[in-house]
């Protein structure tokens, strides 16, 4: 079955749905190319910051909450208020690391297009996906072979 | 620039904001199309419209059926049925060309060099060209049939040429006037009877004149597919002579006949299109009398005419400098200084839209 609009057989002339050229108020002044090359390693530092942020979300951002949660309940002697401050420290960093990286993902789109890309989409979803990827193969690794589940089929290195 | 508003620059439109952009250039493509006035051509006297569907189609199945061979020089469907509508002999009817050619064969034929051909004037601006033609001498002659008859008697004097309705006055010339015309003529005069426009005459039968050319054989009636029946493009007219006529006629005729493609829309329209041609006669008839009331109320000097034209003249205005305002309130009509009166215009009758955008231009131009 054919899917695709555009596979007319050559009757229309027309392009593939959502391939749309980017649409811009003015036409954009563009550097020179001293200033494309530096456009292009700010992309890639931009790129760089959103893995680091996105690597975050993935252990060390969830680690804290808990870390803080299990604070709250030794000083408070209070379980439920420690439940409740890891989910609100979770909502609140996670989401709030989620907006910076949305913002982050539209300045690298504009960054890459002054360096000259036609940079038309973002990377956030790929981001996210291979530090996922990442972050799950890491705790895979450190549960499987560092810390142990703790069964007795794999033991791991408890006492 | 600033460091932000460098890299804003290259934001994209989302597709609500390109969306919306485009359909305000179609707003504003829409608003200019309404606004925009297209020039109201009245410069012309022949018919505007198209041909009607049934000659196109005529014209259509003759030339599909063969043009390899030459057209019939005489007996034609087209030239039967001439004869037939008009009830005279065949033999007095030819075809032609047009009208012009026609006059001008007419001319060539009748004419000896250094002879005079007489015309009114200002008229037809064809006659004294087609004088020059054959060799012979124009002279324009201002005022009537009295005057016509006093520069008859010149010595030399060979053919008078008369449009009725007259291009660009528009007026006709009464069947007892031309009678009286033929009658006062010395023998040796012809009269050639440019009758292009008379299908838009009202005042009188259409045919009186074909009477008259039954009685005098110096009288020759020219008539033309071009005017009321919309075929310029076609160049069919025809020529009726009085008894006695026919080998001058014969001589008249073009040496190889009429094309059929244009005797076949001819013939259509014969057939299918007089009461469409009627129509336009009466709704031209409708606007003239509108127009000529419409120009006298704002003070012009409009001759009574009979065609699908107006000639008129402003008492404070030159032809020239009125066709010059016209102009720039889009509406063309023909300036007098070609036709042989610079104070007049000669403006062309379409419909009743036409006629009220032409005072209301008058309007603002005066």
């Amino acid at each position: 079955m054919r899917t695709d609009p555009s596979d007319n057989g050559g009757l229309f002339v027309g392009r593939r749905p959502g391939t749309a050229p980017v649409h811009f108020r003015g036409l954009p002044q563009r550097g020179s190319e001293l200033r494309r090359r530096v456009d292009g390693s700010l992309a890639g530092i931009l790129l760089a910051g959103m893995v680091m942020l996105s690597l975050l979300c993935w252990g060390p951002i969830p680690i804290a909450c808990l870390w803080i949660a299990a604070q709250v309940n030794y000083l408070s002697g209070s379980v439920s208020l420690g439940i409740f401050v890891a989910f609100v420290g979770l909502f609140v960093l996670l989401f709030g690391a989620l907006a910076i990286l949305r913002r982050l993902d539209q300045a690298w789109i504009l960054v890459r297009r002054a360096a000259g890309h036609d940079q038309r989409t973002g990377v956030l979803g790929r981001v996210f996906a291979v530090t996922a990827v990442i972050c799950g193969g890491a705790f895979v690794l450190w549960f499987v072979l560092i810390h142990g589940p703790g069964s007795n089929v794999m033991p791991g290195n408890k006492p | 620039m600033s460091l932000l508003d460098y890299y804003r620059q290259f934001e994209g439109m989302s597709e609500e904001e390109v969306n919306a952009g485009l359909r305000e250039e179609a707003i504003e493509r829409k608003r200019k199309a309404l606004m925009r006035v297209q020039t109201l051509d009245l410069s012309q006297t022949t018919w505007p419209e198209l041909p009607h569907p049934s000659i196109v189609g005529a014209i259509t199945f003759v030339a599909r059926r063969g043009m390899q061979r030459y057209p019939h020089l005489r007996g034609s469907q087209l030239h039967d049925e001439l004869a037939e509508r008009h009830g005279v002999d065949p033999a007095r009817v030819i075809l032609g060309n047009g009208a012009a050619e026609l006059l001008s064969s007419a001319a060539r034929a009748l004419i000896e060099p250094g002879q005079r051909l007489l015309s009114a004037w200002p008229s037809y601006p064809l006659f004294p060209i087609m004088a020059r033609r054959a060799h012979g001498q124009a002279v324009r002659v201002p005022g009537g049939v009295d005057a016509l008859l006093e520069e008859a008697r010149e010595p030399g004097t060979r053919v008078i040429a008369i449009a009725s309705p007259n291009d660009p006055t528009g007026e006709l010339l009464a069947t007892g006037e031309l009678e009286r015309l033929l009658a006062g003529l010395p023998d040796d005069v012809a009269v050639l009877l440019d009758e292009s426009l008379v299908e838009f005459a009202d005042a009188q039968p259409v045919n009186s004149s074909l009477e008259l050319a039954s009685e005098h054989s110096r009288l020759f009636v020219v008539r033309s597919f071009s005017k009321a029946w919309g075929l310029a493009g076609l160049r069919v007219g025809y020529a009726i002579g009085g008894p006695g006529s026919e080998e001058l006629l014969a001589e008249l005729q073009p040496d190889l006949g009429v094309s059929e493609v244009s005797q076949a829309g001819a013939l259509e329209a014969l057939r299918t299109c007089s009461e469409i041609v009627a129509r336009r006669v009466a709704a031209i008839s409708r606007e003239r009398t509108a127009v000529t009331d419409g120009l006298r109320e704002r003070g012009f000097e409009v001759a009574d005419s009979q065609a699908n034209f107006v000639w008129a003249a402003h008492p404070a205005i030159d032809g020239g400098e009125l066709s010059a305002r016209l102009a720039r309130a889009g509406i063309l009509v023909a300036g007098g200084a070609a036709l042989g009166e610079p104070r007049h215009v000669r403006i062309g009758l379409r419909d009743s839209t036409a006629s009220g955008r032409l005072l209301d231009a008058l309007d603002k131009s005066l």
